[in-house]
């Protein structure tokens, strides 16, 4: 347990555990255990049930005991007393019971029973059902045993601390209180979903299996590139770098679930004539083990980051632990019962076959992300230095894969193409690489390339939709075909943002007006105001591009606690660009400076990312009916 | 009426003096953009994440200022990162060189072709 | 056959993976990240001032033995060390200069005002500029020069613990 040391206090405080809370951890870790012997025993007895249900009560009145504390401010509690403050605002009050390890853990265990028991109301009495509750049960134990030995949230001090020391500003943001939520939702999704994939090893995969199946994954997948939207979209307005990506560590590690979850979502299509299922079965499990694996990298701290939580060594032993027993248990069983997972292997130059190295280039994806994020601990643990993996590394090995990925799921879209001899196959192989040649020969720069092909297939893509609506009323897997689409889009807006986007770094006074890239930025005034947590000083600038005129803010706030300084930076969106400023420090003679972006495509980055949300959605609820 | 308010713009644009000046002065917008690029493949030192464009830590303002004016007195872009990398170690340069990390760079690629091969001839061999 | 090849593989690059991150939490030396200035000349190529505006002659570094700390007042860490930095020149024969970084002069004299003044004089470094050439990141750091040569460099603080691994054995 870490402590800030005050040094008024000297650290002569005892430190004990709250009676209430833990007496909950301990009473939900025991329903665990009883729910996976019971789950085993006696399969689908109405006790199961009401255990499950039971344990879902028990965690709310525990985070609801915990919440009530925040809003109390309960400083004796370590926990508030770290992250919270008298000062801060009721709905900050509340996220911040998220805002850092146990709380946060103590969410994502909260959730876990939370979806055992949507699992249990929704899947009743569905043969696979005791040995999906058991997975989960298993899991939840586990959980709850790291929570109350290395994570606890209900540790108090015997005195009481006037203040506590506050939420980090960084975290005050409406939109970083729904991101971890929803991130430790999409891992907790993944559990269920793995729970089944173990289920189906055991019983065989039955059409219901699969159809809950499907669902699962589906609502997952969904769940988590929403997170990472959200996320992206904070670092974007919040860290005011211009940026949406950073190709940091923690966020690195969120890609590596989505990659493999987006693998197995796409392997689950044809597993209904138990093609690919082995390969399925495997994608389920890596999925839910590097969300494991994600947990223990942002939590252990072994990788310095904007975002990692305070590190503790025994929190990081137990969570490699547990990844390690998880994942000797499941692969083991996957390799046992390879047998039972006799399937079908498609044949060359179908779709099936297509999907197949669409997989495989997800994958390398997937590995380059792994080795760019982790190999720095390699460094650390054999020479004993720390390197630095720069953003060129993962974007110029992921770009062409990524325009190799949009180019196998368009050829796929149209059959004749594939139905064709392997000769013209062949041709085609070879006038793609007499392209590159010429390319290479004329010297044009690869990324205008890129944005070019990129363009190319949206239109393609575009219009065949287009053709398809006026032809037959109707899209055939509409959800599939604006799912791809919005991808393409996506691409495009992130090669336009990459190629175009320019900024400058300018000094000015109030007043004074500076020429940058067909806009005139002036900056009208600066004024000084209070909040109730911090002050700040408001830049007021306005934009003249041709005619029109907009306006924006920039701030830069210095909290009252902890005198942390923060920037706010000042955007307007416009659908082809934002302009974008950042306010930096003042000059002795008046004046500020300040860092001028205009950034292309941001605007089509969230609107295709949207579109693709709701693709997923969509193709995951349309079958059900719910 | 509209067009002589835009006569009356771009006359005011080029009469007002402009004053603002340049954060990094005397540097042509080429070496402007040479400060970007510089800017934003150096990690700040003091930080945990994060370029010197990125950041607001004090030292990477000075840093960003030294790198301009060694940029003006003709640095080239590699001896620059040389010089931050003497001075602070291989840790802050954010720009993954190929020919210094060719493994790094490599096994991804030999995976993906190796295992396409492998899927093709599996497949092959499957639907004979 | 294949899936016995695939589980040999899988199973290996688990344990590797596994045994690398086992060792990464097992280690208990910071890795090191931003390379001290070890070995290095120390480079003042400006002329210096005191926080009274007065010149220093460089010799006054670069003869001998001298503690260089880089502090501010704006500075926490600074705060937490200021008492053991007293502590070693009160104790010990310890030439201690101080490089004021970033700093208002108003605000760096009430410092030492309040906390006491350990250091036999500090430079005046508003600019950040002298401490930049140093290879300063930020404050607190501290340099063990002798005789020009930058021996032993603190990046953080400084308390008894790092004393007596990179400063004590030259006193």
């Amino acid at each position: 347990m870490k402590i800030i040391c005050l040094s008024k206090l000297r650290c002569k405080i005892n430190i004990q555990p709250d009676f209430f809370g833990n007496i909950l951890l301990s009473f939900s870790a025991l329903l665990s255990a009883l729910i996976f012997v019971s789950s085993l025993t006696k399969k689908h007895s109405k006790f199961g049930n009401s255990l499950v249900l039971a344990n879902f009560a028990t965690l709310i009145i525990c985070c609801g005991y915990l919440l009530l504390q925040f809003l109390e401010d309960n400083f004796s509690f370590i926990y508030v007393f770290e992250n919270s403050s008298t000062l801060l605002p009721t709905f900050y009050k509340i996220s911040a019971f998220w805002s850092a390890h146990e709380g946060s853990f103590l969410l994502m265990v909260l959730f876990l029973s939370g979806s055992m028991f949507i699992n249990n109301t929704f899947f009743w009495g569905q043969d696979w059902m005791p040995i999906s509750n058991a997975t989960l049960a298993f899991i939840l134990f586990f959980y709850l045993i790291f929570q109350i030995f290395t994570s606890n949230p209900f540790l108090t001090f015997d005195v009481l601390p006037n203040n506590g020391t506050d939420l980090n500003p960084l975290l005050q943001d409406p939109l970083l209180v729904i991101h971890p939520p929803v991130l430790f939702a999409g891992y907790v999704f993944y559990a269920v979903t793995f729970s089944l994939v173990i289920a189906g090893m055991f019983i065989g995969f039955g059409k219901k299996l699969f159809q809950s199946l499907k669902l699962w994954a589906g609502v997952s997948w969904f769940t988590l590139t929403f997170a990472i939207l959200l996320g992206s979209i904070w670092a974007y307005y919040e860290l005011g770098w211009g940026g949406y990506w950073f190709w940091d560590p923690v966020e690195n590690v969120v890609l590596l679930p989505w990659l493999a979850g987006t693998a197995f979502t796409h392997s689950l299509i044809f597993s209904k004539n138990k093609i690919l299922l082995s390969w399925m079965v495997f994608l389920g499990i890596s999925t839910f083990l590097l969300t494991i694996l994600a947990s223990f990298v942002v939590r252990s701290g072994i990788l310095n980051s904007v975002h990692s939580f305070a590190s503790d060594p025994s929190r990081g032993v137990f969570l490699l632990s547990l990844f390690g027993i998880f994942a000797f248990a499941s692969l083991v069983l996957f390799f046992s019962k390879s047998v039972f997972l006799q399937s079908d292997w498609p044949k060359l130059l179908s779709k099936q076959y297509l999907l197949v190295l669409n997989n495989v280039v997800l994958l390398a994806i997937l590995l380059i992300v792994f080795l760019g994020t982790l190999y720095p601990i390699v460094t650390e643990v054999f020479y004993g230095q720390k390197l630095s993996i720069g953003p060129n590394y993962f974007s110029s090995l992921i770009t062409p894969l990524v325009l190799i990925l949009i180019t196998l799921f368009s050829v796929e879209q149209f059959p004749i193409l594939l139905k064709s001899n392997r000769r013209s196959f062949f041709l085609g192989v070879l006038s793609v690489a007499l392209v590159i040649i010429i390319i290479d020969f004329l010297k044009i720069s690869a990324i205008s390339v890129g944005l070019y092909f990129v363009a190319l297939v949206l239109s393609i893509l575009l219009l065949k939709a287009l053709v398809e609506l006026a032809t037959k009323k109707q899209i055939n897997i509409a959800h599939k075909v604006m799912g791809h689409l919005s991808v393409v889009l996506l691409t495009f807006a992130v090669i336009a943002n990459h190629q175009f986007s320019e900024s400058l770094d300018v000094r000015l006074k109030p007043g004074e007006e500076v020429e940058f890239s067909n806009t005139v930025i002036k900056l009208d005034s600066v004024d000084i105001e209070g909040e109730m947590n911090f002050d700040t000083v408001v830049a007021n600038f306005s934009i003249h591009s041709g005619k029109t005129q907009r306006n924006l803010k920039s701030e830069k706030r210095v909290y009252k606690i902890g005198g942390v300084i923060t920037s706010e930076t000042g955007i307007v969106s416009t659908i082809r660009k934002d302009y974008h400023i950042v306010l930096g420090d003042r000059f002795q003679d008046g004046s500020w400076s300040i860092r001028y972006s205009i950034n292309y495509g941001i605007m089509l980055i969230w609107i295709s990312s949207i579109l693709l949300l709701l693709s997923m959605l969509y193709g995951t609820i349309r079958r059900h009916g719910y | 009426m509209k067009n002589l308010l835009r006569i009356f713009n771009i006359f005011i644009f080029f009469t007002l003096p402009i004053y603002a000046e340049n954060l990094y002065e005397n540097l042509n917008p080429q070496q402007l953009k040479r400060l970007d690029y510089l800017a934003e493949n150096i990690r700040c030192p003091k930080c945990s994440y994060g370029n010197i464009n990125s950041s607001n830590a004090p030292i990477s303002k000075d840093l960003k200022q030294e790198i301009a004016s060694l940029i003006k007195e003709g640095y080239s872009n590699d001896e620059i990162f040389k010089f931050m990398e003497e001075r602070y170690g291989n840790y802050v340069i954010l720009k993954t060189d190929i020919n210094e990390n060719k493994t790094l760079f490599l096994i991804p690629l030999i995976v993906l072709l190796i295992s396409i091969l492998l899927v093709t001839t599996y497949t092959i061999k499957r639907s004979k | 056959m294949v899936t016995r090849y695939f589980l040999v593989l899988i199973l290996a690059l688990l344990v590797m993976m596994l045994s690398i991150f086992s060792l990464s939490l097992v280690q208990t030396d910071e890795p090191q990240t931003i390379k001290t200035q070890e070995g290095k000349k120390l480079i003042i190529s400006e002329q210096i001032y005191d926080l009274d505006g007065n010149p220093i002659p460089l010799k006054s570094l670069t003869k001998g033995k001298v503690l260089l700390n880089v502090w501010a007042s704006w500075c926490i860490t600074c705060l937490v060390e200021h008492p053991f930095l007293k502590s070693i020149t009160e104790s010990k024969n310890v030439k201690l200069i101080g490089i004021n970084y970033k700093d208002q002069n108003f605000n760096a004299t009430s410092y030492l005002q309040k906390n006491g003044d350990p250091y036999e004089f500090s430079i005046f470094d508003l600019s950040g500029d002298i401490s930049l050439k140093l290879g300063v990141t930020g404050a607190p750091e501290t340099f063990l020069v002798i005789d020009g040569e930058i021996i032993s460099h603190r990046i953080g603080e400084v308390n008894l613990e790092v004393w007596n691994e990179k400063f004590a054995p030259y006193f």
